[in-house]
């Protein structure tokens, strides 16, 4: 012990260090080590390494005392290091290369004694002749085994493992495949055939091994299978190629079909669904799919036989879900004693928690759904709808997509619907159109209101620029009130050409500004011109909540008009009701108020309203009574309004 | 009043959690839930949102895992689970974490003298499916066992340990509640200075450390050397090459000249240790693949085909398969086995205190071991009528994907094959399985204890394969999953406890058991001998104190100059005293004992000892 401790005191070079941040925590572990308190020794270590991690000294001493209380392979471990840190010292080679010998590491052994021994180490010329030799033995009495009984799975096995440790890829490939050729459910011998291909440079042949490894095999492999892929999802051919070297990997293949579903290669799906199918005729989800997509197409002959197998399978949430397609009553089934949230009682929580607006709760129970069939589109309907109302709009639009494929009309026709109002939000260009044209009691008139935007989209900028075309109109132009002014947004008759930017939606927020011209397209008698520079600019936030039929929204707009007389407006509009689906029953609570203190600018008004939605129509009928907040207004301190319009937006 | 900490009854409390499961994971170890004074949360609820653990809306899909204890170990989980990622409270310990995303499933808080453990969800089944250091996370936390034992038996390989301080090793073993280890001797069967010097060093440390050390052979593999030595000796496989099958060089016992040569060997071997016993182990043929594997298939040398075609009048190599070869072949593997425990009891004549174990695999479980390996228990136990050895049962790779159950079904199933059920033993395997099995390859954690424990309970004693093979993190609560209590009550400041095989219960001190002062204790545990006593603070402690001891105790009495104890043990015992005795009575003669530093050696078999310290020795 004396030795190892004076040894160590040499190899550091202790007494020269005492300016080393290190050294205090090195004192204590060699006086720890002097005790033979090892384990106070190996902490003191530890917390030098974290000091100064390249010193290669540090973590051969740390390795020499590990090895003190049998802890071998960490030993290595920092061997390992030390000799990483400084490769000229044949000596920390050696040491490691020993303990990777012990630790069953021997081609890695192996191969330090190799490198070690042809720079004329007699030690390590040694070491690797006891290495090599029983390798060499056992290489040459396992191939005679396999030549004499070619199906002698572990004499493959073992050869190969053999051969893999003496770095003769070649054979050891050779036989690791012959080895799972043999059992083929054996796939954790395609992570050693993979690892053997990716030594012999062929990286695809590599890569179909490692796929269907992590595919169709038991857990452990497929994890660590996972560990030697890439992190992004493998391709097409790549797929293709793992099921050419495993063609009985059932689950591999339906990955492949559900990926060409996914890609709307459905033809390709279907075959490899059918391919599925008839190998593996227990595989009653494949079944199923595959009489779905047979259904989808009006090939009811096809596909009944499939669905009728799903249906006496033992599958039984399966076997509902293709009740529902073909609209047969349900079957009521034993509830099983094992499991406490069944696959039904999923969907059925989240679909309550979503229509109760409890959407985490929903979201959690929607995916346990999912998870428990696969092929619920109803479910993939819902869990988009979950992320709609969450503001998670592209992983909206992927259950809205999936859904779209549901072989029951209704649901695909809502998420057709739902996903082709979603996407243009998130298309790179988006253009949106709308049109408001709307009479008022008030002001005895018919005032027109319009807007075309085209919007880009740019990734990872939360800024939007756009074109903008707004058209204004009233079809009397007689509400020309004030000495110079008209009320905004009332009485106009201009087309304004703007470029503008606005944010991202942010908790409901938007903020946006234009800067174009105005050209009247009729005159007014205090026109300033017929082409006006007009900027504009503003705040708006929108909010809606919904419980059950019960809804409350506000719009709350901010809005800075530089053309007239540099004014700044607040509008709020608020509206609480009941939804009875396609017509809303309200009551509105409006504001507005200005800057300038205009009459018309400054009221409340409050009053019933309702709405009828057809497709992208929506028609409103409100009856306000309203209260101005500035004296002076030519109408009388109190108006009533009856206000009838036609909303239209289209979006591409 | 000196109460046991663990004894302190802060109330478990199981907000969100299974309360099952954990008496299950608990158990392993002896503790009952009710005294565990720590709290535990699984998943989302209102106590851990409140405490800091918050469910974020991401979710993650969790199959590998990681334990920050231990970061290199796989443990993956054989059915995935979709769960919440969830926020840490700044001050929370993270012990495990899925191993991709690093998102934190376990988690311990310490705050104002409270302990809580948080899980991401419930330790799933069977309990130890998804998180195995649980019971490492509680301790950290501050979970004291309060029983342990220290009786188990542990094989030791030195090819793995070639450099590790002697003393260190064996310190930690005693510590682990390691009563005897086997030592791989064909390591040693040929005299070398280097190799002798290392294991006489293993030896002394051992017994300083009251630990007894046998001599495991494996045969037929007799060494490396004798393997290169005699060629004309090597075992043939059904393809007619040397037998040089996984790590084992099989030799031909069956030829005279060869088992005589060993046997030669063997007494050397042992007369050149200062062993305690000898383990026979294994001795029968190979492989696991029986008949179906030609290329392992043993034994198939020129003794054995010739013996056997003059009863059969066919060359088993043309009929390997046949059943009247594979009779013959388990009865072969009896014979030599019959006749390797007698060349040993000989040995013992000049050796008396050496104990026999013979290890042999289980083929009453799983019955298809007579067939492939030769492995015929039925035929040996009617041996233990003529030899005194200790069966040690080992439960075959085939298995060892099963449960903890299957030791009370392997009890079970040999108890009714002997009259001596107190001489069967069990060999748990902690070794990669080739099963699919989940979430280690290896048993550790929860998983182990919950082996140990049920053997345990289930066998007079428990072997370990291998001590290196054995994890790190469990090297702490192995003494406590290898303690078997029937009974724990508390009254008042008394503790009721009842056990089969003797316990040792956490104290702090001086205690009386059953009413009288108790001189088996060192400062920490009480040591009690089989049956129900009653354990309760004492006024002083006595004059002379058993620290430690390696049989299984009977009686003891604190006498007013020393100790009176009974016992029984199969091979040398060792008492570890507070101080040397003068003077030694075995069985009401004085005897001149053996010592090293403070452990006094004492005869195997049933004794009656008396130690008196009216002049007492300090230790050297």
């Amino acid at each position: 012990m004396g030795r190892l401790i004076a040894a160590l005191l040499v190899i550091n070079g202790i007494v020269g260090q005492a300016a080393d941040s290190a050294f205090p925590v090195l004192e204590k572990a060699y006086e720890a080590l002097r005790a033979h308190d090892y384990d106070r020794a190996i902490v003191a270590f530890t917390q030098a390494i974290a000091i100064t991690p390249a010193r290669a000294s540090i973590h051969k001493d740390l390795a020499y005392t590990l090895l003190k209380t049998g802890e071998t392979e960490a030993a290595r471990d920092h061997f390992g290091e030390a000799a990483r840190l400084d490769p000229a010292d044949d000596h920390v080679a050696l040491e490691y290369a020993f303990l990777c010998h012990e630790t069953k590491q021997t081609a890695v052994a192996r191969r330090i004694f190799d490198r070690v021994r042809k720079r004329g180490n007699t030690t390590a010329a040694a070491a690797f002749e006891n290495i090599d030799r029983p390798l060499r033995d056992g290489i040459a009495r396992w191939t005679q085994a396999v030549a004499i009984d070619p199906s002698n799975f572990s004499g493959h096995e073992e050869l190969a493992r053999l051969a893999d440790q003496r770095d003769e890829f070649a054979l050891a490939a050779e036989h690791y495949e012959k080895a799972w050729r043999l059992r083929p459910d054996r796939r954790a011998l395609l992570l050693d055939l993979g690892r053997m291909w990716q030594a012999l440079n062929r990286p695809a042949d590599a890569m179909a091994a490692l796929i269907a490894a992590s595919r169709g095999a038991e857990p452990r492999t497929a994890e660590d299978a996972r560990a030697l892929l890439p992190a992004r999802y493998p391709y097409v051919h790549e797929f293709e190629l793992a099921l050419a070297l495993d063609p009985s990997n059932a689950l591999l293949r339906r990955e492949l079909a559900y990926l060409n579903l996914q890609m709307e290669h459905r033809r390709e799906a279907e075959g490899l669904f059918e391919r599925v199918v008839e190998e593996s005729p227990d595989d009653l989800l494949s079944a199923a799919q595959l009489g779905f997509l047979r259904l989808s197409r009006g090939d009811e002959n096809g596909a009944m036989p499939l669905l009728n197998r799903v249906l006496a399978g033992r599958d039984d949430e399966l076997s509902d879900r293709v009740r529902a397609v073909l609209k047969m009553p349900p079957v009521l089934h034993k509830q099983s004693e094992t499991s406490r949230t069944l696959p039904g009682e999923a969907k059925m929580l989240g679909e309550k928690s979503l229509e109760k607006g409890y959407l985490k709760d929903a979201l959690k129970y929607l995916r346990v759904a999912h998870e428990n069939d696969p092929v619920d589109f109803n479910v993939m309907l819902k869990l988009g709808w979950a992320h709609n109302l969450l503001k998670e709009d592209e992983e909206a639009l992927r259950w809205f997509n999936l859904a779209r494929r549901s072989p029951d009309r209704s649901t695909a026709g809502e998420a057709n619907r739902a996903f082709h109002n979603l996407r243009p939000a998130l298309e790179r260009i988006r253009t949106s159109i709308w049109f408001y044209p709307m009479y008022s009691t008030r002001w005895h008139d018919v005032f027109t209101y319009a807007q075309s935007k085209t919007e880009l989209r740019l990734s990872g900028v939360p800024l939007r620029p756009y074109v903008s075309v707004r058209f204004i109109a009233d079809v009397r132009g007689a509400v020309g009130l004030g000495a110079s002014l008209g009320p905004q947004f009332l009485s106009e008759r201009s087309v304004i050409l703007a470029l503008g930017i606005a944010t991202q939606p942010w908790k409901g927020i938007i903020g946006w500004f234009e800067a174009g011209e105005a050209l009247r397209y009729r005159g007014a008698p205090n026109d300033l011109g017929r082409i006006v520079p007009d900027y504009r600019g503003g705040v708006a936030y929108a909010k809606g909540i919904v419980a059950g039929r019960a809804f409350a929204e506000t719009n709350l707009d901010g809005i800075y008009v530089s053309r007239f007389a540099n004014d700044m407006l607040l509008y709020s509009q608020n509206r609480t009701g009941f939804t009875f689906a396609p017509a809303q029953l309200f009551w509105n609570w409006n504001l507005t108020v200005d800057s300038r203190g205009e009459y018309w600018a400054n009221f409340v008004e409050t009053g019933p309203g309702v709405k009828l939605r057809l497709h992208n129509i929506v028609f409103s009928v409100s009856a306000l009574r309203g209260l101005y907040l500035v004296t002076g207004s030519p109408r009388g301190p109190m108006y009533y309004d009856l206000r009838i319009g036609i909303w239209y937006a289209l979006t591409r | 009043m000196h109460l046991l900490a663990s004894f302190v009854f802060l109330p478990l409390t199981f907000a969100a959690a299974d309360s099952n499961s954990w008496s299950e994971i608990l158990g392993t170890i002896g503790v009952n839930p009710s005294t565990l004074g720590i709290e535990i949360l699984e998943g989302d609820s209102p106590r851990s949102t409140s405490l800091g653990f918050r469910a974020t809306a991401k979710r993650i899909t969790v199959r590998s895992v990681e334990d920050l204890r231990n970061p290199k170990l796989k443990i993956v989980w054989e059915k995935s689970l979709d769960l919440p990622i969830y926020e840490m409270p700044a001050d929370a310990r993270i012990f495990t974490r899925e191993r991709w995303q690093q998102a934190p499933l376990v988690a311990g808080l310490q705050r104002d003298g409270h302990a809580i453990l948080w899980l991401a969800t419930s330790p799933g089944s069977p309990r130890y499916a998804r998180f195995p250091y649980l019971l490492q996370a509680l301790a950290d936390l501050g979970l004291e066992p309060p029983f342990r034992s220290a009786r188990l038996w542990a094989f030791f390989d030195s090819s793995y340990r070639l450099r590790a301080d002697p003393d260190y090793l064996a310190r930690h073993w005693r510590a682990a509640g390691i009563q005897a280890i086997h030592a791989a001797a064909w390591h040693h069967w040929e005299p070398d200075p280097q190799s002798d010097e290392y294991l006489r060093r293993l030896v002394e440390a051992c017994h300083r450390q009251a630990i007894q050390v046998y001599a495991w052979l494996e045969f037929p593999h007799v060494s490396e050397r004798f393997w290169e030595s005699h060629p004309e000796w090597r075992e043939k496989t059904a393809l007619g090459q040397d037998a040089h099958l996984d790590w084992r060089k099989l030799i031909n016992l069956a030829n005279p000249q060869a088992a005589a040569t060993v046997a030669d060997g063997l007494r050397a071997l042992i007369t050149r240790f200062d062993w305690d016993g000898v383990n026979l182990a294994e001795l029968y043929f190979e492989s696991l693949e029986g008949a179906a594997n030609p290329a392992r298939f043993t034994p198939m040398n020129d003794d054995v085909r010739a013996e056997f075609k003059r009863i059969a009048g066919v060359d088993p190599m043309e009929a390997f398969a046949s059943k009247p070869f594979l009779d013959f072949r388990a009865d072969l593997a009896r014979r030599l086995q019959e006749e390797w425990i007698g060349r040993i009891k000989a040995i013992c004549k000049t050796k008396p205190n050496l104990d026999l174990v013979l290890t042999h695999v289980d083929d009453r479980y799983d019955q298809t071991m007579r067939d492939k390996i030769g492995a015929d228990a039925a035929g040996l136990l009617p041996l233990l009528r003529q030899h005194d050895f200790t069966f040690l049962i080992e439960d075959p790779a085939t298995v060892w994907h099963l449960g903890p159950q299957r030791y009370r079904d392997i009890s079970g199933k040999y108890s009714l094959l002997t009259d001596f059920p107190e001489k069967l033993a069990i060999d748990i395997n902690i070794a990669e399985r080739y099963q699919d099995v989940y979430p280690l390859k290896q048993q550790t954690g929860t998983e182990l204890f919950a082996l140990v424990h049920t053997a345990s309970a289930s066998f007079p004693r428990v072997a370990l394969y291998f001590e290196n093979s054995i994890a790190r993190e469990d090297w702490p609560l192995l003494a406590a999953s290898s303690a078997f209590v029937e009974r724990a009550e508390r009254t008042g400041s008394k503790l009721a406890i009842e056990s089969r095989r003797g316990v040792g219960v956490r104290w702090k001190g001086p205690a009386q058991v059953d009413n009288r002062p108790w001189p088996v204790a060192n400062d920490t545990i009480v040591w009690l001998p089989p049956g129900a006593h009653v354990i309760e603070p004492a006024a002083s402690p006595p004059v002379l104190r058993i620290l430690d001891f390696t049989g299984d105790l009977r009686s003891a009495k604190a006498l007013a100059d020393g100790v009176e104890l009974a016992y029984q043990s199969n091979a040398r015992a060792m008492a570890v005293l507070e101080r040397r005795v003068s003077r030694v009575e075995i069985d009401g003669e004085s005897v001149e004992p053996r010592w090293m530093g403070n452990v006094l050696f004492l005869p195997r078999g049933q004794h009656l000892v008396t130690l008196t310290s009216r002049d007492t020795q300090t230790s050297q």
